[in-house]
């Protein structure tokens, strides 16, 4: 399978790196997704969540409050505000997701791609 | 003894120095702790922005033409803007002059060409030098170095890309004494814009051409490059913060050091005193008893 590296960095640090298979990013104009090899490409991002496919029908989500990723045929590079992992490593994800929800309501956006955000977030926290 | 009261006068102020600069250096450490930790966690940010831009760069650079003012390329710059960092307080060692001096040789190098330098001043120390010197600059800023914001770095900022945009200067470089670890700095030097994609790794770039959503090209590519300029300039501040920090703990820990040095040499010379003065008053009493005889 092929796979690609993805980074999402906040001011605050890495917040994800890793190779993965393919990854769902909120663009301003709409939700697309990146498979390895997609072309170049420069996009606004909204507030939402991106969702991570990391191979091994493993499933990642990252909530963001809007910023920018530059894609290329090996590399995917999220530079955004802030974002918050969903995962639930320590059995930490119903605080995790309560952050993610605080995170996407301060964001600076339409409050359609807000609510339809914060939609999706509820939707995660119902499907654990 | 007037020369004995001397000495210990002289022991007390050294000691007294002695504190000072060990509480000094007990305040720079826990400062660049803080410090540290901000700047940490803003350097992986501010790489990961610095080498989008530089790929985009790289690939702007492919197409061909470049109309967008943030990548264009003049061959002879006619106006530099030169920012530089320096400290508000001194007692940090080297800290200040090395900035200075490599902000002068920079000058120095542009002098015989018709490139025309224009300083830009952020911090007490370097803003003094300059002034001292006589040598004028176009911006001064004295208090943002010892408590850089991101607002205020952007603010700063910001009114230099202006005079970019407007044309007033072609190329904006910024120096700074960065922070390595606890006992190094070093001086580093960015050019800012235009955005120079020669630095890149070329592995890395992209075949295809780039894309740009939404379809107003200059203005994401120009928020985003805002964003990366705002950006740098925080980190410049973060890191000469704490260099800055570092710095002054090691020119702290050495006074302190000396200081003791001070202290056991001038209790050494103390002591002797102190004997010489008990042997001249044994000989006059011994003398004295003698004759008596």
């Amino acid at each position: 399978m092929k796979t690609m590296k993805l980074e999402i960095v906040t001011p605050h640090g890495l917040v994800y790196d890793a190779d993965v298979a393919q990854v769902t990013l909120p663009g301003k104009e709409g939700e697309f997704g990146v498979l390895p090899e997609h072309a170049a490409l420069v996009s606004l991002l909204d507030a939402g969540v991106i969702m991570i496919d990391a191979g091994n029908k493993k499933e990642i989500n990252v909530a963001i409050n809007g910023g920018y990723v530059k894609v290329d045929e090996k590399k995917v590079s999220c530079i955004v505000d802030g974002a918050v992992a969903l995962t639930d490593d320590d059995g930490a994800l119903s605080a995790r997701l309560e952050e993610a929800k605080e995170l996407l309501k301060k964001a600076e956006t339409s409050s359609t791609a807000i609510a339809t955000a914060v939609g999706k977030v509820e939707s995660i926290a119902k499907a654990r | 003894m007037a020369n004995l009261k001397e000495i210990q006068r002289k022991i007390r102020s050294v000691k007294n120095t002695q504190k000072t600069t060990n509480a000094m250096k007990l305040v720079s450490s826990a400062k660049l702790k803080r410090t540290e930790e901000l700047a940490k966690q803003s350097k992986v940010y501010a790489a990961k922005i610095t080498e989008m831009i530089d790929e985009i760069a790289a690939n702007i650079a492919k197409q061909g033409e470049v109309d967008n003012i943030f990548f264009k390329h003049v061959a002879n710059p006619k106006v530099v803007d030169l920012v530089f960092v320096t400290a508000d307080k001194g007692l940090c060692g080297g800290f200040n002059s090395q900035t200075i001096k490599h902000v002068n040789a920079l000058l120095q190098e542009f002098k015989g060409t018709d490139t025309k330098v224009r300083l830009r001043a952020i911090g007490k120390k370097g803003i003094s030098y300059y002034r001292f010197n006589d040598i004028d600059m176009v911006q001064e800023i004295s208090d943002l170095s010892a408590a850089p914001t991101y607002a205020r770095a952007a603010e700063f900022i910001n009114e230099v890309i202006e005079d970019y945009l407007r044309g007033d200067t072609d190329k904006i470089i910024v120096v700074h004494n960065g922070y390595v670890n606890m006992i190094t700095q070093e001086i580093r030097q960015d050019q800012l814009v235009p955005v120079d994609p020669t630095e890149l790794v070329q592995g890395g770039v992209a075949t295809s051409e780039l894309e740009v959503e939404p379809d107003d090209d200059d203005t994401l590519l120009e928020a985003l490059v805002r964003r990366y300029l705002e950006y740098s300039m925080y980190y410049a501040l973060v890191d000469s913060l704490a260099a800055e920090h570092s710095a002054r703990m090691q020119a702290m820990d050495s006074a302190t050091t000396n200081a003791k040095e001070m202290a056991d040499k001038l209790t050494i010379q103390y002591n002797k005193a102190r004997q010489e003065a008990i042997t001249t008053e044994l000989i006059e009493i011994i003398s004295g008893m003698e004759s008596m005889k």
